[in-house]
């Protein structure tokens, strides 16, 4: 039964890592066979600044973007997991940014940052004059400015957090209906009812989440930097480990460096997993009431 | 009970209160009066509108007509928290994050009362239900009964004006219900507040009630001391509810002749009962039956017979003197230890 699935495992997964563990130690242009390098390419990569930069704009990406994503996902989850008029279509609102294809996903928030004719500029623009905001700022330079570039990676990103709202809808839902009406005996106010009772019981799911996310956060960077803001701008603002990873391999076609970058991206990976797993042993108590 | 006994300055009154659930009305014109300090259990079957009548009065559910009060007070358009009222819910809803200490204050706590009055009084009400050695635990590490405590003792910390416990011994086992059962009766007793208790088990009822309110299908179909329900059951439904195994419920026409002297009111179509202690076996002109099969509990056997008309018939017996299956036995009863019931309303008839 298993016999499937563990091909699929050693064939996708652990040879090609076992692979690129391998070619992290060697110069490999793809043409010629690789040569040993030993530990050139780590070296490489401790004094490399492009790749200094990738890694701090990953970091501050998940920083950044893992939390509103959660945040987000946790309010709409509060907000939605009843049912009341309209909940069943804001669901599937909610659902629909992350069904959109990569790429298309990434085309539309082209046109939506276009400084000139994207809604979101001409929105910025509305009660100001001379093409600046109503607080009479210019507006974000979304493709241009390196703060404004992340910023706007950020931003896609936040709206693609389908997963994370069906898990926290599912968990608010299977939160027990007595003990909320318990807080209504004791008058107690919607704060401290999402203070005391619905936070802590969804903290063992959120803080899996995060986790989640924090991983996830390393690979969802790749496609929107790629397709819309193509890496720059300038000083490679929004260069995340994913695309330096891509264009060092396949692009400068530095096989082996890009393996051994490859190796930093599993090690934070590895850092997070075990944090998850020692999470989720604290709170296998807590989960048998 | 007449609206002349319904007074709104009771420690809870529900004056004409209906209810619905999901578009279905489980509550019909409800009238019941609870007095300050009176512990009131409602009994009725499942679905009899037991835990929507608590729910009603805590708020939780609201009314289509009528109205609640509480101490004096109508709360009929209060939110639950406003109503002064605790609730012991069947599952004790404990929180499971929090400590047995902090489950207990945290009425206190979201109400406002400084960190250390709430501990102490929560310290206090733990003592009172016997559960002052669990603060410091969650609830994932308590036994059923202790649950139960804490549940309680969350329930008495905040003194509020009535307690409604919905079947909160129904998930303990038999001895712990049983020991629960007397300590809630003792508690009771020491707070003299007023307790709304609901539950379907009619010994617990019998048990632990100053009156018992028999509901039916939404409607109060008798209230009275236990003494009230059991020997002047109001009605056949009450009679068949209240005792165990039932009451026997026979045609006042036969095919049992009760001896002695019939009551006044005996015309009409009516059917006679008696409970299954009152059966006496061997009666020379009784009714001709056979033993279907025989229970002994201790002391006691129950003897399952079938009249030859076809009507089945428990008896109580001494263990020691129990018929055989099979046996052929005659059944009697005294008029005496048979309440007469009106065939078609299934309304007691007064003797």
């Amino acid at each position: 039964m298993l016999a499937p699935y563990l091909v699929g495992l050693v064939g996708l997964v652990l040879f090609p890592a076992a692979v690129t563990l391998a070619l992290a130690f060697t110069e490999y242009d793809l043409v010629n066979p690789p040569s040993w390098a030993g530990l050139a390419n780590v070296s490489e990569l401790v004094t490399d600044p492009v790749f200094r930069v990738a890694l701090t704009n990953s970091l501050v990406f998940a920083l950044v973007a893992v939390p509103l994503r959660v945040l987000l996902a946790l309010g709409l989850a509060l907000l939605l997991h009843r049912r009341s008029f309209g909940s069943r279509p804001a669901r599937v609102a909610a659902l629909l940014p992350t069904a959109v294809p990569e790429i298309a996903y990434g085309l539309l928030w082209l046109w939506l940052f276009n400084p000139l004719y994207g809604p979101i500029n001409q929105l910025l623009r509305v009660g100001g004059e001379n093409g600046l905001t109503m607080l009479g700022r210019t507006p974000p330079q979304w493709l241009t400015d390196p703060t404004d570039a992340r910023a706007a990676i950020i931003l896609m990103s936040v709206f693609t957090m389908a997963e994370t709202f069906v898990v926290l809808l599912a968990a608010r839902r299977a939160l027990p209906a007595d003990v909320y009406e318990v807080a209504a005996l004791e008058d107690a106010t919607g704060w401290d009812v999402f203070r005391r009772v619905t936070l802590p019981l969804m903290a063992p799911v959120l803080a899996l989440l995060v986790v989640r996310d924090l991983i996830a956060s390393l690979h969802f960077s790749f496609v929107p930097a790629f397709v819309v803001t193509d890496g720059g701008p300038p000083p490679y603002a929004t260069t995340y480990l994913s695309l330096f990873i891509y264009r060092t391999g396949f692009e400068y076609l530095r096989y082996g460096y890009a393996a051994a970058a490859t190796l930093v991206m599993m090690l934070l990976t590895v850092v997070a997993v075990v944090v998850q797993w020692r999470l989720f042993r604290r709170y296998r108590a807590f989960y048998r009431l | 009970m007449s609206d002349a006994d319904l007074t709104h300055d009771a420690g809870l009154t529900l004056d004409g209160v209906s209810a619905a659930y999901r578009g279905v009305t489980v509550l019909q014109q409800l009238q019941l009066t609870v007095a300050r300090g009176e512990l009131l259990v409602v009994l009725g079957p499942s679905g009899a509108g037991k835990s929507t009548l608590l729910r009603v009065v805590a708020g939780l559910e609201p009314v289509t007509t009528g109205q609640v009060w509480i101490a004096g007070r109508d709360v009929t358009a209060d939110r639950p928290g406003r109503r002064n009222v605790s609730m012991v819910f069947q599952s004790y809803a404990l929180f499971p994050h929090l400590t047995v200490a902090e489950n207990i204050e945290f009425g206190l706590v979201v109400r406002d009362v400084p960190k250390a009055a709430a501990r102490e009084r929560a310290r206090a009400a733990a003592e009172q239900v016997g559960a002052a050695h669990l603060l410091g635990r969650r609830p994932g590490q308590l036994s059923g009964g202790e649950r139960q405590r804490v549940a309680l003792a969350r329930a008495l910390v905040r003194e509020p004006d009535v307690f409604l416990l919905d079947e909160p011994l129904s998930n303990l086992d038999l001895a712990l219900r049983v020991q629960m059962r007397a300590e809630l009766r003792a508690l009771h007793d020491r707070l003299g507040a007023t307790m709304l208790h609901v539950t379907h088990d009619q010994t617990e009822a019998l048990v632990l009630a100053d009156r018992i309110a028999v509901l039916r299908d939404g409607r109060v179909e008798q209230v009275g001391t236990p003494d009230e329900i059991w020997h002047t059951p109001a009605s056949r439904f009450v009679a068949g509810f209240v005792g165990s195994p039932a009451m026997n419920v026979l045609p006042g026409s036969g095919p049992i002749h009760p001896s002695g002297a019939p009551p006044a009111g005996m015309a009409g179509d009516r059917e006679i009962g008696f409970r299954p202690e009152a059966v006496v076996l061997g009666e020379p002109d009784g009714a001709a039956a056979t033993v279907d099969r025989v229970e002994v509990v201790g002391t006691d056997a129950y003897a399952y017979l079938t009249l030859r008309a076809g009507n089945p018939v428990v008896a109580r017996v001494p263990a020691a003197h129990r018929p055989a299956r099979g046996d052929a036995v005659r059944v009697g009863v005294r008029w005496a230890d048979t309440h007469v019931f009106d065939a078609t309303t299934g309304l007691r008839c007064a003797s």
